[in-house]
């Protein structure tokens, strides 16, 4: 786990929600700037999983190994769906599916953060 | 509103469309994690709170109901995501009562501990709008079809 990666990607999903947040308010359904933001994040998610998977096999040990690499799948995973989702049907409400998305996957990195936190590890 | 669909093309009593794709978005994401928190538990350490570990399963199987019920069209899925909802609701009542009356037999093992204080009270509030939703849906559902 890289700590600094980890604190820029927990900003860019804030920054994610309220984009998404905003577009719904201005009855803006999502279009390519909405994807290309949820891809910059979810390219810096990638970046994460394998530094980190990459890490963990190397012999460093989060707090729960299982749980953390669980945590690590789901990181990349829920973006893209709830891109998909939001894109399925181009509402404005489709921002806000945005936003649930990047909130979600905020949460699941500072899990990850606490996780490896517990290692004393940096 | 640029938001709305054309008319006609919504299903009588639709549920998963507008802002009930955002609700469906919420419950997917408590699907997932209050199933894999309790895969977790339970494959790990089902010896140390069995009951609340139980529950913790129980409620991701009813997020999961909850989700494919708003997100499916048609009366079976309806009452499927009333049923649902409402068992949501109860649990998340009676599992947050017990919770602060008997905090030993009821640790932060749970989504509905603490009233889902754990996780910013989403838990109390997410069956609320759903019934909210579905009430909705269900009354003005002529209206969207026509």
């Amino acid at each position: 786990m890289i700590h600094p990666l980890a604190y820029v990607l927990v900003g860019s999903t804030v920054a994610l929600a309220l984009f998404g947040l905003v577009s719904t308010v201005l009855a803006d359904p999502p279009g390519p700037a909405h994807v290309r933001a949820t891809g910059a994040v979810e390219a810096l998610l990638v970046l994460q999983a394998l530094l980190a998977a990459a890490r963990v096999y190397g012999g460093e040990r989060p707090a729960e190994v299982s749980t953390f690499l669980i945590y690590l799948l789901v990181s990349v995973c829920v973006l893209p769906i709830g891109l998909q989702f939001a894109r399925a049907e181009p509402t404005r409400w489709g921002g806000a599916v945005i936003a649930v998305a990047a909130v979600a996957v905020g949460t699941v990195v500072l899990r990850l953060l606490s996780l490896w936190g517990a290692t004393g590890g940096g | 509103m640029v938001d709305e669909p054309p008319s006609g093309v919504v299903p009588r009593g639709a549920t998963a469309t507008g802002p009930g794709r955002v609700l469906i978005a919420v419950y997917a994401v408590f699907a997932l994690s209050a199933t894999a928190r309790a895969a977790v538990q339970l494959a790990t350490r089902f010896h140390q709170a069995p009951l609340a570990y139980l529950l913790s399963a129980f409620s991701g199987v009813v997020y999961i109901l909850a989700t494919v019920g708003l997100a499916r069209t048609g009366q079976r899925a309806r009452r499927l995501a009333w049923t649902a909802v409402l068992i949501e609701l109860a649990g998340v009542l009676v599992v947050g009562a017990l919770s602060l009356a008997d905090p030993v037999a009821f640790p932060q093992a749970t989504v509905w501990s603490g009233f889902g204080a754990g996780y910013g009270w989403v838990p109390l509030v997410l069956p609320v709008l759903g019934l909210l939703w579905l009430f909705r849906t269900g009354r003005t559902g002529p209206e969207q079809a026509g």
